[in-house]
């Protein structure tokens, strides 16, 4: 359908003023552009970008966007990892940068933010009330508490210690796509039991409303104390986790690793000596100081259920920040050396070893590529194996980067069913249709399409996500 | 090889280093005085430098502008180098405004201005 953008610019003007709107195609591109190392193509640029100022403004947009049936697709700050951020279809991109206000009522015992609200701008309003954000993305710098939640992910935080955002909102404001500004939950620390819109909402992708104001819990700042131990190999990290489930530990609240090649590269980029073998952190927090010594001292000794090399309590702060940063920047290193292409593989616990040596085998032998060296990180008390393939170049023809971005997404899919996982971290939609429908009976999915269609009649908020399209 | 295409072929290498991890967004002024712009960061002037090049933007006005609003004052870059990355972002802000006044030059654009 031929779409007259001018018009569709004049009208939104009307909405949010000229000054918020762009239909230039330059700006639709650059909003178009996610992380997904493939080219934009004409089908994902959109006609405008929309920037609203108020909840009002939103609902206004969402009318108009249903009477003239208009696609409308949610951006918080694209860098979702999994294809959300990019528009599939045309239409119009709405913008949540203006609304990034953060209010904290200490007295009432929450905080309430807008959804463009940057996670590091939260974390620091926070700190002055003595109070801790659940989500740590690596990109807190620049994502947004809409979009976290809107994903419902706590990312590199571990689930069974710390739980997901989710489980510290009290209560949403949404604008549903249909325009109505519907307000969920509750104000008193009390959530509420029983059937809840906020349940539904939260981790919704975009897909069932636009979220315009969060309200979370203010959760108090703990004590941490930390360790790091250096093992061999990787599978003795994996036994470790596993051993720490079964023995039912009560689990840090950050458990990290990296693999052998991985942690030469990370603890390199930091200026630390390059390590002979794997390296796991582990941060164990608690109210108290006494509380977070005397965890970190158990499960100091817990560890050497994995024979570690060498284990210990790190009581230097500089040399903390420094074994921990290694975890990040061996990402990024790597990636500065040539192309990567990440995995997000989360199995039953007691099946760990088996799903990280099967996600090490189908990366190096991936067909869409051939020969791409195997690099592994992440999450892993939570449990999250990040497995990635690396190819020494950036100079990989744009058709290429698709196979492979597709081989190593349907590699992830195929162990996460064997395993009896789903992924923790970067959300179910979008490029993961195709895992939802490999792992679920058809119910599943059908019961999906009817949720949004109940919400969403015309299909107007990100469109394509639930489809699949790319 | 021609000069152009050897220049538009360093350009495209150069910006290829790029991951669209936008941290650089944050913390550029322009973003920052648009009420967070992306187009008016250093990750949006990247991505408009990099599709003018592969022939899907053309020159206009807010092209121009996304590329000459940059106060080079290499905050992206900080930002960029200390995760890890070698982007020399204002230089190839620098090299995309070249290109620009170029492509303005041979197709008689510029009497526009």
């Amino acid at each position: 359908m031929q779409m007259d953008i001018k018009r569709i610019h004049k009208d939104l003007s009307k909405i949010v003023g000229t000054e918020n709107v762009f239909s230039d195609k330059p700006t639709a591109v650059v909003y178009a552009k996610d992380v997904m190392p493939y080219d934009v193509e004409e089908h994902n640029i959109p006609y405008a970008v929309v920037r609203p100022g108020s909840t009002a403004e939103i609902s206004r947009v969402l009318c108009y966007a249903n009477d003239q049936q208009i696609p409308v697709h949610i951006h918080g700050s694209g860098t979702s990892l999994v294809g959300l951020a990019r528009p599939k279809t045309k239409g119009i991109v709405l913008d949540t940068a203006r609304m990034a206000d953060v209010v904290v009522y200490p007295d009432r015992g929450y905080f309430e933010a807008g959804p463009g609200a940057h996670l590091a701008k939260v974390r620091k309003e926070l700190s002055a009330y003595k109070a801790m954000l659940p989500i740590f993305p690596g990109s807190e710098l620049v994502a947004t508490i809409g979009g976290s939640i809107a994903v419902n992910t706590s990312a590199h935080a571990v689930d069974a210690s710390l739980g997901k955002p989710g489980d510290y909102v009290l209560g949403l404001e949404v604008v549903m796509p249909t325009g109505e500004i519907v307000e969920t939950g509750t104000e008193s620390m009390r959530k509420p039991a029983g059937i809840e819109l906020t349940k539904f909402l939260v981790g919704s992708e975009g897909l069932l409303c636009v979220i315009t104001k969060v309200r979370m819990r203010l959760i108090p700042l703990p004590y941490f104390e930390n360790i790091v131990a250096y093992y061999r190999c990787t599978e003795d990290i994996l036994k470790t986790v596993m051993e720490m489930y079964k023995e039912c530990i009560s689990p840090p609240m950050f458990f990290e690793y990296l693999d052998e090649k991985s942690a030469k590269v990370g603890f390199k980029a930091v200026g630390l000596s390059e390590p002979v073998g794997a390296v796991a952190m582990m941060s164990m927090h608690s109210w108290s100081k006494a509380g977070s010594e005397e965890k970190a001292k158990k499960f100091l000794e817990f560890i050497s259920v994995g024979q570690p090399i060498e284990a210990k309590i790190v009581k230097d702060k500089a040399e903390w920040e420094k074994i921990w940063s290694s975890r990040a920047e061996a990402g990024n290193y790597v990636y500065r050396l040539g192309s990567t292409f990440g995995s997000e593989v989360t199995p039953r616990v007691d099946k760990l070893q088996e799903a990280f040596r099967d996600a090490k085998a189908a990366i190096l032998n991936l067909q869409s590529y051939k020969n791409p060296e195997f690099y592994s990180f992440g999450h892993i008390g939570a449990p999250t194996i990040h497995a990635y393939a690396f190819i020494p170049t950036k100079e990989i023809p744009n058709d290429i980067k698709k196979a492979i971005v597709k081989e190593v997404r349907e590699i992830t899919e195929d162990i996460n069913v064997k395993y009896g996982g789903c992924g923790g971290e970067w959300g179910l939609t979008a490029q993961r249709i195709s895992f939802l429908k490999k792992k679920y009976p058809p119910a599943y999915y059908q019961l999906l399409v009817k949720l949004k269609q109940a919400f969403d009649p015309n299909n107007i908020l990100n469109r394509g996500n639930l489809e699949g399209w790319v | 090889m021609s000069g152009d295409n050897a220049y538009r072929t360093t350009l495209l290498k150069e910006i290829a280093k790029c991951r669209a991890c936008r941290f650089c967004v944050d913390v550029c002024p322009t973003y920052q005085a648009s009420a967070g712009v992306e187009t008016l960061s250093s990750f949006g002037r990247l991505q408009v430098i990099k599709y003018l090049l592969i022939g899907d933007l053309e020159f206009d006005d807010s092209l121009s502008y996304a590329l000459y609003s940059c106060l080079q004052c290499k905050r992206c870059e900080n930002i960029c180098k200390s995760k890890g990355q070698q982007l020399e972002i204002c230089q190839i802000i620098q090299l995309g405004r070249n290109l620009l006044s170029r492509q303005l030059i041979e197709k008689r654009n510029n009497e526009k201005l």
